[in-house]
């Protein structure tokens, strides 16, 4: 008998959210199939990858990073360079000064800043916060504003401050709104009926579902995307058909595999290449369990990741 | 493995307000009905227009246009012994939503509406009854072959046919309800999908006393592998149970608000 395959598409999808404007603008989502079974139905948007830089500029970063860097001196020069990087798709700044427990730099500094990097770049801009709800919610009210028109990304609306973030960005600004929990699957719909009950378009919405290093409690992490996936495609939750962006780098380059120094740890070799896989492997994985983005830090974990997607999708 | 389908029932010639509506070709009122139970979370609407022998084809043909014309092409079970009218209603049916459900044929002097059903590639509700009410399991599986095989016969897929046990009231026919519940588990063991006028089991029970014991059955019937129903989906508690039992069965995720969606 001869062997019939059978295609593994589903009757409902992924959104399709387009993020940024114009020429640059890029479309994530829109899959009726797993992530990555393009053999099963066109893939129409392969995940897309962004780059990461910070309030602070190259002042916490490693050597490995900074080196491609040189010269740069302002934010603006940053956000430029970090932009012509190959493979970037978008450009996320995080206002990790923000932190009241930390720097504690005001929202008007901290705006100032988003806004010399908007004005540096025409990339697709995605916005993440201090990680302390409180002040993200007044951070992202004002990046909400200072962004109009922009289409960004408000990464992202938690439990705490989903209805101040998500009516300014949402709502008021016309932003993307991210929607985010930290690796539990039912919070991870709640907050997606939650912003949909304020208004928000549910095609306006990406999910940070939460993430870790690879090795870090990881498999949780996969389950829940997994999980979240079965139940948009294979049930047709609309509660859960938003796009999936992960943040790897914040998580990658935090753990000691990456941050060990070569003189504390001769047998683990080279610590840039360390930081490279640890990134590599980690945005990899996410990607195959089923986030539409990934936010990487490294030039060359951005360049390889990028390479692969477009070699597999 | 899906979603319970709940199907609407409240849109029905048997009250007066509707079957005067349906007379008098009055819109305000059924889609009022039909808003209140669409937004209380019912999947399909059942139209029931009675045995409509004089007007049927164009009151069935009013009634689905008017109902997917102003609620979204909402699906719809078309419910009236007139098979013109079923005929004449899926003639003008839009199906982005779901199919039409044909209801219903059952093992006797409606079997033809399979055929209806299989023509117009179509769902049907298949009444595992002949003359009477079934006596045993026996009989119920047997009209249940009879009715499965011709619609197979017909050219249908088997998933479209949706198998009613015939639920009955406990008030005379209390002995017989598990019989009812192991028929249903029948269905379930051989992949098919079930639903029934499953408020009938608390016909002439007082009006407070209804939703528990239709919230109680719904519970055991969907325990039992139950796929569908016909109920009043404005009956808030038999509403919760369904969305309850969706979640134990897997077949939704939870979250906090998910008797809210």
């Amino acid at each position: 008998m001869p062997f019939t395959p059978k295609s593994g598409k589903f009757n409902a999808s992924i959104n399709t959210v387009e993020i940024g404007t114009g020429d640059k603008a890029v479309k994530i989502g829109g899959e009726n199939v797993f992530p990555l079974y393009s053999f099963d139905a066109p893939i129409e948007n392969a995940p897309k990858v962004g780059i990461e830089i910070t309030d602070f500029g190259m002042e916490h970063e490693l050597e490995c990073i900074k080196k491609y860097y040189e010269g740069c001196t302002t934010l603006a020069e940053i956000a430029a360079k970090a932009a012509s990087m190959e493979g970037v798709d978008f450009l996320s700044f995080r206002m990790e000064g923000g932190d009241p427990n930390g720097a504690n730099k005001s929202t008007e500094e901290l705006i100032g800043e988003l806004k010399e990097i908007a004005a540096a770049v025409d990339l697709p801009l995605v916005v993440c916060g201090c990680k302390n709800a409180e002040k993200d919610a007044e951070l992202f009210n004002a990046a909400a504003a200072a962004l109009e028109g922009k289409n960004a990304v408000i990464l992202s609306a938690k439990e705490e401050n989903y209805k101040t973030v998500g009516a300014a960005a949402g709502l008021a600004y016309k932003q993307v709104v991210g929607a985010e929990s930290a690796v539990d699957i039912n919070l991870a719909k709640q907050l997606n009926v939650l912003l949909s009950q304020l208004g928000v378009d549910k095609k306006s919405i990406v999910m940070n579902v939460g993430t870790a290093a690879a090795g870090y409690g990881f498999e949780y992490v996969i389950s829940t995307m997994d999980r979240v996936k079965a139940a948009a495609l294979q049930q047709g939750d609309v509660n859960l058909q938003m796009p999936i962006i992960t943040p790897v780098a914040s998580e990658t380059w935090g753990v000691k595999e990456a941050m060990s120094s070569e003189a504390d740890s001769p047998e683990w070799g080279s610590q840039e290449e360390r930081g490279i896989d640890m990134e590599i492997e980690t945005a990899m994985a996410v990607i195959a369990a089923g986030s539409n983005a990934v936010i990487l830090k490294h030039p060359e974990s951005i360049k390889t990741i990028s390479g692969l997607m477009k070699e597999l999708v | 493995m899906a979603k319970f389908v709940t199907i609407g029932e409240r849109l029905s010639t048997t009250a007066p307000a509707v079957n005067k509506a349906f007379t008098t070709r009055d819109p305000e009122p059924i889609l009022k009905r039909a808003k209140q139970q669409l937004d209380a979370g019912a999947v399909y609407l059942d139209v029931n227009i009675g045995p409509a022998e004089s007007d049927g084809e164009e009151l069935m043909k009013w009634a689905v246009q008017l109902l997917q014309s102003e609620l979204d092409n909402v699906p719809l079970a078309l419910d009236t012994s007139n098979k013109k009218a079923i005929e004449a209603g899926i003639s003008v049916y839009n199906r982005s939503k779901g199919k039409p459900i044909v209801n219903s044929a059952d093992a006797a002097g409606r079997i033809e509406n399979i055929d209806l059903a299989a023509a117009n590639d179509a769902i049907v509700i298949a009444l595992c009854n002949g003359e009477g009410i079934a006596k045993d399991n026996d009989e119920r599986m047997g009209y249940c072959q009879l009715l499965l095989e011709r619609g197979l016969e017909h050219g249908m897929e088997a998933e479209d046919l949706w198998f009613d046990p015939l639920f009955l009231v406990v008030k005379g026919m209390q002995d017989k309800q598990m019989d009812i519940l192991e028929c249903i588990k029948m269905f379930s063991d051989m992949g098919l999908n079930s639903t029934g006028g499953l408020s009938n089991n608390s016909n002439g029970m007082p009006k407070h006393i209804r939703p528990i014991m239709d919230s109680a059955l719904v519970a055991m019937a969907m325990m039992q592998g139950l796929t569908s129903a016909i109920v009043n989906p404005n009956d808030l508690r038999l509403m919760e149970t369904i969305k309850s039992c969706d979640v134990f069965k897997n077949n939704t995720l939870y979250a906090d608000s998910y008797l809210e969606i």
